[in-house]
């Protein structure tokens, strides 16, 4: 783009061109050579003042046109050719910095999501922990309960047992008594009140 | 407009022979004084145009994108001839960019006014024998200033041939010499060829009836203006290639297929 195709100063093109058609006025004007009739007798029309006109024409022309509408074309697609690569840089940059954040999110995502799992197995451990040790706990209270129940009961039977063994003896007694007062006959009473209780002893 | 064409025409193209038919020497300087400033003024007349219009494309350049119509189509012209460039010159041709697209400019909208005004500058030889001059020199010089005076034009006695045949180099040369000047010849003399063979065309369709028959190779004009303009700056981008390609081997080759294609 800064690329120049010629290195000889643009006022001295400028000023040779102006004078190349300033000379080749003068040379139309002045130089009319008998060839020139020949060659347009030919269909071939020449006129070699107005070529050197035509070349200082040219030669003024060209770093004109140059410097004042290539260079600034050239410029301003420069420009915006330079914008647009910026811009695309940025575009660049955003998406690269968008990558970025959406690997550490999904990391933080991941890790997230490890540390939750892990607390979780880690509460589901604990908790199953409790159960087992409540569960002991329950049962062993339980089995003391039960225990104690059992004790409990079998004092209460024995005491019963003791209580109806002794009423049923003041009913035997109540019943020899009056067995005696018919009988008289005492020590067999008893034997049959002994051999009675132990019957009903054994019913029990 | 009609008047102002023959008007042009005639100054141009046809004074000169009207001049020589008299064989008057006082009438023919007279007639050539004429041709002269009506091909200034035309050339001046081109020059305003496309001043006006590289002004109005030049207002465009202000945005990223470029508004207007004038600004949008001078970007395009000026991407069609950067890739004329460097597709046949090489990537070094973008330098040649501003000279290649004045060319394109001076002798389109040139031969374009001449369809309204039906006399161009382009019309007239000895113009095109200019611009030729112009262009041929340039690629003589960017010749020598790529390979030295000898190493530029040892280049025009082909291939280094030893012993007798140093004749046929020598013969080569001239040769090579003779085409180089009559490059000038073919530039000036196609470009001369087809716009003036075109004004010739209308004038003699227009004689034909009382109708402008003529007008109707306006579409096949417009069309030559293009193609010219395009040939004219595509022949300049092929002589400087062949000039300015540094690798020997494919120099040697492609001078020989690109002056086979020319």
């Amino acid at each position: 783009m800064s690329q120049t195709s010629s290195s000889v100063p643009t006022p001295v093109k400028v000023v040779v061109g102006l004078a190349l058609f300033v000379g080749g006025a003068f040379l139309h004007s002045s130089w009319h050579p008998e060839f020139y009739k020949t060659l347009e007798g030919q269909g071939v029309p020449l006129d070699f003042g107005i070529t050197l006109s035509a070349i200082g024409v040219l030669l003024f022309t060209f770093p004109i046109i140059d410097m004042f509408f290539v260079k600034p074309l050239q410029a301003a697609l420069h420009e915006r050719n330079s914008a647009l690569e910026t811009t695309f840089s940025e575009v660049e940059e955003l998406r690269n910095e968008m990558t970025t954040m959406k690997s550490n999110y999904e990391k933080q995502l991941a890790a997230t999501e490890a540390d939750a799992r892990e607390k979780i197995n880690s509460q589901i451990k604990e908790a199953q922990a409790l159960r087992q040790s409540v569960m002991s706990e329950a049962t062993e209270k339980a089995d003391a309960l039960v225990k104690q129940a059992q004790e409990e009961i079998n004092m209460e039977k024995n005491r019963v047992l003791a209580d109806l063994r002794s009423h049923v003896t003041d009913l035997a007694l109540a019943a020899a008594e009056k067995v005696v007062a018919e009988n008289m006959d005492t020590d067999r009473n008893r034997k049959l009140i002994a051999d009675f209780v132990q019957q009903a002893e054994v019913a029990k | 407009m009609n008047d102002l064409s023959k008007l042009m025409f005639h100054l141009i193209a046809s004074g000169s022979e009207e001049a020589g038919a008299a064989g008057h020497g006082g009438e023919h300087a007279a007639h050539h004084a004429t041709s002269y400033w009506a091909t200034m003024a035309l050339t001046g007349l081109t020059l305003l145009v496309i001043g006006f219009l590289l002004v109005k494309a030049k207002s465009g350049f202000t945005n990223r994108t470029f508004r207007g119509v004038i600004s949008q189509s001078s970007e395009q012209l000026y991407l069609f001839i950067e890739n004329m460039c460097v597709g046949t010159i090489g990537s070094h041709g973008r330098k040649y960019v501003p000279m290649i697209l004045s060319f394109w400019l001076i002798i389109f909208f040139s031969n374009v006014i001449a369809l309204f005004v039906g006399a161009s500058p382009t019309s007239v030889l000895s113009f095109n024998l200019g611009m030729a001059l112009v262009s041929i020199g340039y690629v003589q010089y960017e010749g020598i200033k790529s390979n030295g005076v000898f190493g530029h034009f040892s280049h025009f006695a082909g291939p280094k041939l030893g012993g007798p045949l140093v004749i046929i180099s020598a013969m080569i040369f001239v040769i090579e010499i003779i085409s180089e000047v009559m490059k000038n010849v073919s530039l000036s003399l196609r470009l001369f060829g087809n716009i003036n063979g075109g004004h010739q065309a209308v004038d003699a369709m227009n004689k034909i009836s009382f109708l402008p028959l003529g007008e109707l190779l306006i579409p096949i004009k417009l069309l030559t203006c293009l193609v010219q303009a395009m040939i004219f700056c595509l022949l300049t981008c092929v002589y400087l290639s062949l000039v300015t390609h540094h690798d020997e081997d494919h120099g040697h080759e492609g001078h020989g297929e690109l002056a086979a294609a020319h």
